[in-house]
């Protein structure tokens, strides 16, 4: 199958020809129909989160069951499913206690002494996420996808995979963002438009978009923003605290950066709850000021929005079909496989929402 | 001749170990994979040397600024 091969951080991908096994016991081949090209993924092909390589990044998609191995009784063949990279093993304390996105156990993926899912002359390339969705075929375990409707179209299911989960995900189970109070997401990337989005259906008094590109300003008031600052000028914190006379009861850092992060909290109302879904790179420290705790200020991490796949994925989609969840204005551009490098280049530039690569 | 420290920079499992005591390694070299949050992580030798002693074993489970390895130069 042909699939885009990260072989160096830094490096563009290389478009290969590549071996995938068959499916294992409680294996699914899945035929990608559509797979976004997400920040996260730039954050591994620039090393800020080292992975092991050759990989093939991709985390986001939806297509079609084409097999299914030994054990496999949630799908069959003809299926449409969404991917999820909060893989699940269903018995561990984390799956038992409805934690199923902090689940950590290995078992999803194969044993290093078994077959790799993907190979190129014998040498493994390493499943990203155990995923890799910028491939023709994606081999994955039958707890990291979700079937659901066929109605959906799949390119606005492949945002569902990631970027949607991660931020109403966030909005809706890691912080629990109650009627009528006041939101800041800093950043509107996909993911920020997310959180934007489910805070609207969460029923966000006030919601404040923060970001230094106008367009995606424009692209958050679309979504649900009910207000807007553009970060520029540095005194986002300071108008944001006037604006809100006090500061906000939840803000979302969904960018990945020390300052940001720092910031989120900052413009918190006393008792106010700052989530940080950005991926902040490994090292990094974040410093906030300690006589704020005295307020009852918190902060805390989300991951891929504190997910319940199997149930939320289906619900998005109808909020998506209801008219609730606007992910058409997430897709800047569709694409082939063999653009993803000017993708990933797009996303750099901060000046886009999302490319969503098409398979024929 | 000096004794480096090999360091988890997270917590998660070791998932496959690549080298093993006696091996010599250039600097970047992986010495072993750790599997954290569904990330396949490596751990890399800071600087050429020789194995002298591993001090996990694959499916343990690692904290941060634990000591994977010890390398001498």
């Amino acid at each position: 199958m042909k699939a885009a091969v990260l072989r160096e951080a830094n490096k563009p991908m290389e478009i290969e020809e590549v071996q995938i096994s068959k499916p294992g016991p409680r294996e699914v081949m899945v035929r990608p129909i559509a797979a976004g090209v997400c920040h996260s993924d730039l954050h591994f092909m620039d090393g800020s989160y080292p992975y092991m390589l050759p990989t093939i990044l991709g985390h986001e998609s939806a297509g079609i069951v084409e097999e299914v191995g030994k054990d496999v009784t949630y799908v069959k063949k003809g299926d449409s499913v969404i991917t999820c990279l909060s893989a699940f093993c269903g018995h561990c304390n984390h799956c038992l206690t409805g934690h199923l996105s902090r689940c950590n156990s290995p078992e999803v993926s194969r044993k290093p002494e078994e077959e790799a899912r993907i190979s190129k002359a014998g040498s493994q390339i390493h499943q990203f996420l155990n995923l890799s969705s910028f491939a023709e075929l994606m081999l994955i375990h039958e707890h990291a996808l979700v079937k659901v409707r066929e109605d959906m179209p799949m390119d606005r299911a492949a945002l569902i995979g990631c970027s949607t989960t991660t931020g109403v995900g966030a909005v809706f189970h890691t912080a629990k963002v109650e009627p009528g109070s006041t939101v800041a997401v800093l950043g509107c990337g996909g993911v920020g438009l997310a959180a934007i989005n489910g805070a609207a259906i969460a029923g966000a008094g006030r919601i404040i978009a923060v970001d230094m590109v106008d367009s995606k300003l424009d692209l958050a008031k679309a979504v649900g923003a009910t207000d807007v600052v553009n970060a520029s000028s540095g005194e986002a914190v300071g108008q944001i605290i006037e604006m809100t006379q006090g500061g906000c009861d939840y803000t979302f850092e969904a960018i990945g950066l020390k300052a940001t992060a720092e910031q989120a909290f900052q413009m918190l109302a006393p008792g106010g709850t700052a989530t940080i879904i950005g991926m902040i790179p490994v090292g990094t420290m974040v410093e906030l000021h300690g006589v704020d705790f005295l307020s009852e200020k918190k902060i805390q991490g989300s991951n891929m929005g504190s997910n319940r796949f199997r149930v939320d994925m289906p619900r998005f989609v109808d909020f998506y079909l209801n008219g609730k969840l606007h992910l058409d204005q997430m897709i800047s551009k569709h694409i082939k496989l063999e653009q993803v490098n000017d993708a990933l280049e797009a996303l750099k530039s901060g000046q886009e929402a999302r490319h969503i690569i098409m398979f024929d | 001749m000096s004794r480096i420290e090999v360091e988890s920079e997270i917590t998660g499992n070791v998932w496959k170990i690549e080298l093993k005591v006696g091996d010599k390694v250039e600097a970047e070299d992986v010495i072993m994979i750790l599997e954290s949050m569904k990330m396949e992580i490596p751990v890399e030798a800071p600087s050429a040397g020789t194995i002298v002693e591993i001090l996990v074993k694959e499916e343990d489970s690692v904290e941060e600024d634990q000591i994977l390895a010890i390398i001498e130069s």
